[in-house]
This record gives C-alpha cells, structure tokens and sequence, in this order.
C-alpha cells in the first residue's frame, strides 16, 4: 500500500496533467495513514488474536455510543439550564471517543454491536430519566457510568498487558487515554453535587448493574 | 523456546535431503510451503509469505492455483497446528527420513493432516462431474495421488469436506481478485466502480466460478444444507459478503453494516438460485436478474432516503405552522 502509493508520487512528474493530479490527491489520505506499520491495532496474528481484539473493540464502541447517547439525553432535558455547558462540554469529548473508535473499527473490520438500535433508545431514555431528577440526578447518573466504564477500561489494560504491553503500545495509549478522560467526567460529576441526590446509593448500583450487563452482552453479540 | 532452536538447526541441516527425497509432482510450491511453514512455526509471521506469492490471474489454471493457495493457507495454519499426522498416510505419501522431536515440530518431509486432506479434495474435484459431490470422487481424488480409496476414512463428514473445501477455495480466490483489483485503484490505474456495478461484478464473478460444476451443484447446495453443515457454510458465506463489502468500500460501524450484509446474503443466494436452473447461453438470464435485484436494493435504499428527507421537512413545516399559530392568538406573548 504504501509503496503502490510512493510509486504513484514518484510517477507523478513524468506524467501530469490534471487527472494524474486528481489521483495523486486521492493517493494521499491513504499515504499519510499508512506511514507507520499499523495505526492502532497490529495486525493479528492468528484467529483468536482476532477475535479477542474484536471482541475489545466491539465493546468500547458500544459503551462510546451508550455514553454520547446518555448525555444526548441528559441535553435535551437539561440543554438550557445551568449545567448545559458543562454537559455539552462532556459530550463533546465523547463524541471524539466515537469518532476514534468508528475509525478503528472500520479500519481493523471488526463488526460493530447489533444491539446498537437498543444502546441508541437506552441510553437517550437514561440520560434524559436522570435528568429529570434534576442537576444532582444527571450527575449521579454520570458518576455511576464513568466508574462502570473507567473500571472496563482498566480491566481491558490489565489484559492487554498481561499478553504483550509492547505489541499493543497504540491501543494501550488510546485506551488509557480515554479512561483518564472518563475518570474527569467522574470527578466533575462528583465536585457538581452527585452525591446529594435522594437514593443515590440505589440509583448508583443500579445503573452500574445495568452497565455491567451491556458490556456483558455486547461482547457477545 | 530451546527446543524450538534445536529443531531450527536440525532442520536446517536436514534441508539438503529434503531437495533429494522429495517426491510429489507438485514438490516446488511442496517444498517451498514447507520451508515457510518450518519458518512460521519458529518465527511465528505469517503474512510475510502470502506477500512472497505473485497475484494471481484468472489465466493460471484452476488447479495450480488451487495447489498454492492450499500450499498458503496451510502454511498460516500449521504454525497453530500440532501435527497429528495420520501414520498411513504418511508412509503412503511419500518415506519420512527426518524425525524430528516428538513434540510435533515440523519437518522437512512432515505433511500435515490438513495439507494432504486439502490434496485429495482438490484431486477429488476433477471427478464431481463424474461421481457427483461424494465418497466416490473423494475415493477417485485419492487414488490419481497414489494412495489407496481407504484414504477416504480421513474425511468424517464425506461430501461436506468436499463441498465446504471447494466454496472456501472459491472464496479465497475471489478475495485475491478483489485484492488486486483494489490495488489498481489504489495505484490510480483503475477507476474505482460504483457500488451497484462492484457488487454485480463480485457476484458475478463468484458465481461463475460455479460454473464447470453446475449439473450437480444443486447437490451441493442440499449437502451445504444438512444442519451438521450448516455452521460452516453460514460461516463461509458470511465472510465471502462481508469480503465483498469490504472491498465495495463498506465503513460502516452501526446497523448499516448488517443491513448491507442480509442484503447481499439474499441477493447471492437467489441468484445462486435462479442459476442452478438456468438454461440461457452463458447464463445470460442469471446476469439480468442479478442486476434487477442489485437495482431493488439500490433503488429502496434511494426512497429510504427521501422518505427521511421528506419525513424531516414535513416535521419543520409542522414546527412552522404551530409558531405562526401561538403568534396569531398571541399565545407568545411575555406577560
């Protein structure tokens, strides 16, 4: 790929004129993603490398979609009151955790969640349901799905060190990336009043039961 | 890690009688896939060796092709395998001068159980048209490699081993040519098609290459059909439209990726279909109702769209008209 690429650079002076030009800028997206080896995931080595990393993948991606769908949620009933920026600001970051994860998935061919339809419809009415208990709820209830999710992410680094740290330096540093920014999501939800919402105890254990539940299954199917 | 060493090094010094015992006809992809293999299993790389191989062309002969290809994947595969050769096999292929360590390491001269089941059923597809997709052709493969019809116990699943092998080498060869065409267009010396064509190609492609054995591949089609196969061959087809797809240009990462998938699914199969009953020179009626059915989904997935569209601008005029109301009766007054 990358020397078809650098062939039709190297041709490109000889040649000219515009519908060389036109493939030569067609070439170069896919010249500047492919400099290094691999971009997140090394290839893999035999089936059960593979399929163990899609298993990973299929599951980060459906917690990003779960999340972004929580806080759209959480928008709608709280976009115009005080704690709107801060929320949209949380969303937005994992829109970028989205984004990333679509790109991987694409890229590697893993084959995304089929209960994604259910993770759009859950999401949108638990964000929306906790935010109707007001500012306190809608932090609570991102308290509890940023520990579910930091925890997974911790305990995906944990296995992915244990086999080879060196063969999956990318992944590692993406996923510890975005566990760092969910546990800032976490921490602000805590400094915003989490904690002084009726039941929170109740409310706590129950979406994280829930969340350990769709990472369970979304593994799966 | 030291008997993995001690291997390379006798096998090594081994490789100078492999050169002179090897006996099969087919020895230099033999030869060099077992070299590979021998390298797989220490170093573990797998892809390295399908780069070495040259793309193939639809002009190289179905069989040499199939030989290498076999040669390739069975070379990724015996790096996981612990060789259980089968003992009457091997001395009926060819005398074993280097044993190795008992811990199943390969050898020069060391087939794999896979590599020789994959031999015969290549050497038993010449036959189908003869003795149709079973035993007999499996029996009649065996014997053109010399060894004996007994051979045949080796396949616990009989005409499935045969019909699953050939779709799977079928596949594998659509893949390469998918491949290659992607190159090209990587290389800008090809114009990269549009959806609806690429996916009539593809599947045109494939099922062309049904064509040599289609009196009797509606058998096939009921052996694929029997539930102890139906894994496998669900499996199969999955990869081959999931292959397709990809090759399409498919990114997709939510429920676009599997309603592409069953749509595919279900054009291949009805046109594998209306193929096996097909009487048209060159199966010229298949191609239409390929291309009509490719149309069908081009054409829903168009009016999905505009039902969207449409739906979207339905709703804002709505939203429009209640604001002009609430004006009217000045229910939008601040009071």
């Amino acid at each position: 790929m990358q020397r078809a690429a650098r062939t039709a650079l190297f041709t490109w002076p000889n040649v000219g004129g515009s519908t060389m030009i036109r493939q030569c800028l067609k070439c170069r997206a896919p010249l500047q993603l492919n400099l290094r080896a691999y971009s997140v995931i090394p290839p893999p080595r035999d089936s059960e490398e593979k399929e163990m990393l899609d298993r990973m993948l299929r599951v980060d991606h459906a917690g990003e979609y779960g999340a972004n769908r929580i806080y759209a949620g959480q928008m709608a009933v709280l976009g115009r009151s005080r704690t709107g920026p801060l929320i949209q600001e949380m969303w937005d970051q994992e829109k970028k955790h989205l984004e990333k994860f679509n790109e991987i998935l694409a890229e590697n061919r893993v084959r995304p969640t089929a209960l994604l339809p259910l993770w759009n419809i859950a999401g949108f009415v638990l964000g929306a349901s906790s935010a109707l208990l007001g500012k306190e709820g809608a932090m609570a209830c991102t308290v509890a799905v940023e520990e579910s999710i930091s925890e997974h992410y911790n305990s995906q680094i944990r296995a992915l060190m244990e086999k080879d740290p060196e063969r999956y330096t990318e992944l590692l540093q993406v996923i510890k990336e975005f566990r760092d920014d969910e546990l800032e999501h976490h921490d602000t939800g805590l400094e915003h009043d989490a904690e002084t919402v009726p039941g929170y105890w109740l409310l706590k254990n129950a979406i994280q039961l829930g969340c350990k539940a769709a990472i369970y299954v979304s593994e799966r199917v | 890690m030291a008997a993995l060493l001690r291997g390379l090094r006798a096998g090594r010094a081994l490789r100078g009688l492999c050169s002179v015992v090897a006996a099969p006809p087919a020895a230099n992809p033999q030869g060099s896939s077992l070299r590979r293999s021998f390298h797989c299993a220490a170093l573990r790389l797998q892809d390295e060796s399908k780069s070495d191989k040259p793309p193939s062309s639809s002009s190289t002969t179905y069989h040499e092709h199939y030989q290498a290809h076999s040669a390739e994947q069975d070379a990724a595969a015996a790096s996981q395998d612990d060789s259980t050769s089968d003992p009457a096999a091997e001395e009926a292929s060819r005398p074993n001068t280097s044993y190795q360590d008992q811990s199943g390491e390969q050898g020069e001269e060391y087939e794999t159980e896979e590599q020789l089941q994959a031999r015969i059923l290549i050497a038993a597809l010449e036959f189908v048209p003869l003795h149709g997709w079973s035993m007999e052709a499996i029996a009649a493969g065996a014997e053109t490699l010399g060894l004996s019809s007994a051979s045949t116990g080796m396949f616990y699943n009989g005409a499935g081993d045969l019909v699953l092998h050939f779709i799977s080498q079928c596949n594998s060869q659509l893949t390469e040519i998918l491949a290659e065409q992607h190159k090209q267009v990587q290389l800008g010396q090809a114009e990269q098609k549009r959806t609806a064509d690429f996916l009539r190609d593809a599947v045109e492609t494939r099922l062309r290459m049904h064509i040599p054995y289609i009196e009797s591949w509606p058998q096939a089609m009921s052996i694929l059909l029997l539930p102890h196969n139906i894994p496998n061959s669900l499996k199969h087809l999955s990869s081959l439209v999931d292959d397709i797809w990809f090759y399409a240009g498919d990114r997709s990462t939510d429920m676009n990726w599997y309603t592409k998938r069953a749509a595919l699914t279900g054009i291949y199969n009805t046109t594998e279909l209306v193929m096996v009953q097909d009487s048209s020179p060159d199966f010229q009626d298949t191609w239409n109702f390929l291309d009509n059915r490719i149309q069908d989904v081009v054409n829903m997935s168009t009016t999905a769209k505009q039902v969207q569209s449409t739906g979207e601008a339905v709703v804002q005029g709505l939203v429009g008209a209640a604001v002009t109301l609430k004006n009217l009766t000045g229910l939008n007054q601040k009071r």
